[in-house]
């Protein structure tokens, strides 16, 4: 039974990839949805490692931008944006497009309770 | 350019008189959402071509991005509600002021393209906000159509800020 080896191997590959995919969604997934040219909600506070993704529901391009932070680019209607939270503080972000929509995320030390 | 904002703001007037009897009903906003938007389409894609500012040229891009997806909205709408857009004063005169603008701005190039370009479109867009306001959220019936005019709005003001911003740079 030659072919029970590559099976386990494969077996193994698997395993290994999803214990791989376990290590980059160790953070809470959020999302903000944007509608009616506004985020929402407005301001969303994460923990350091927790994701972001920002969905576009409106006909036209959006973009989440905070200058010198991070910025989406052009996020085409239907189209959604991922941004992961590594480094803490309080980012405020607008549309580059549409400059009056504003939104804000703060982003917390993962190791800080209250 | 005085003279083409000049019937910009006739035809959107028109939008509030002409309807004296109870207001546009669905059908006729409906017509007049994707005529107004389809002007400021055609006058983008001339920007994007024609326009000398780099800046006016992203400008004019994004109007056409925008308005089309408005308009691709709007239309996807109009087919599920089963309403047939109906043609009107106010959409006539809107199509006429917005072929005038272009056959205007056909003729001009360089700085003097820019500025006609902008100043037309501090003034519609200033004009389809009024015309938003007083004639066509207040009188559309169904809610799904006046939900699209009030969602879209915001992005109208941003586009009416970003000309005026523009229309600064220029006159300088």
């Amino acid at each position: 039974m030659t072919r029970g080896v590559p099976l386990l191997r494969r077996a193994g590959a698997i395993v290994a990839l999803a214990s791989a995919a376990g290590a980059f969604a160790a953070g809470t997934k959020h999302t903000v949805a944007i509608d009616g040219v506004k985020y929402v909600p407005e301001t969303i506070t994460v923990k350091r490692g927790d994701s972001v993704t920002w969905v576009n529901h409106d006909p036209f391009p959006h973009t989440v931008t905070a200058a010198g932070a991070f910025d989406s680019k052009d996020i085409a209607a239907d189209g959604k944006w991922t941004y992961v939270a590594r480094k803490p503080g309080r980012y405020d972000y607008i549309c580059t497009l549409h400059p009056n929509m504003k939104g804000t995320l703060v982003v917390e030390d993962a190791g800080a309770r209250k | 350019m005085k003279f083409l904002s000049f019937i910009a703001a006739a035809a959107l007037a028109a939008a509030g008189t002409a309807f004296a009897q109870g207001g546009p009903n669905d059908a006729q906003i409906a017509h007049i959402v994707v005529t107004a938007n389809q002007v400021d389409i055609d006058a983008g894609k001339l920007a994007e071509a024609r326009a000398k500012s780099p800046e006016v040229k992203a400008f004019g891009k994004q109007m056409v991005t925008d308005h089309s997806g408005v308009n691709k909205q709007a239309t996807a709408l109009v087919k599920k509600l089963k309403v047939k857009p109906e043609n009107n004063d106010t959409s006539k005169a809107l199509k006429k002021g917005g072929e005038e603008n272009v056959k205007a701005l056909k003729k001009l190039k360089g700085d003097a393209f820019d500025k006609a370009y902008i100043d037309h479109e501090v003034a519609y867009h200033e004009q389809v906000l009024d015309a938003i306001d007083k004639v066509l959220i207040p009188n559309a019936k169904n809610a799904e159509l006046k939900g699209l005019i009030e969602k879209v709005r915001p992005a109208f003001v941003a586009h009416l800020e970003h000309a005026k911003m523009l229309q600064g740079k220029l006159g300088k």
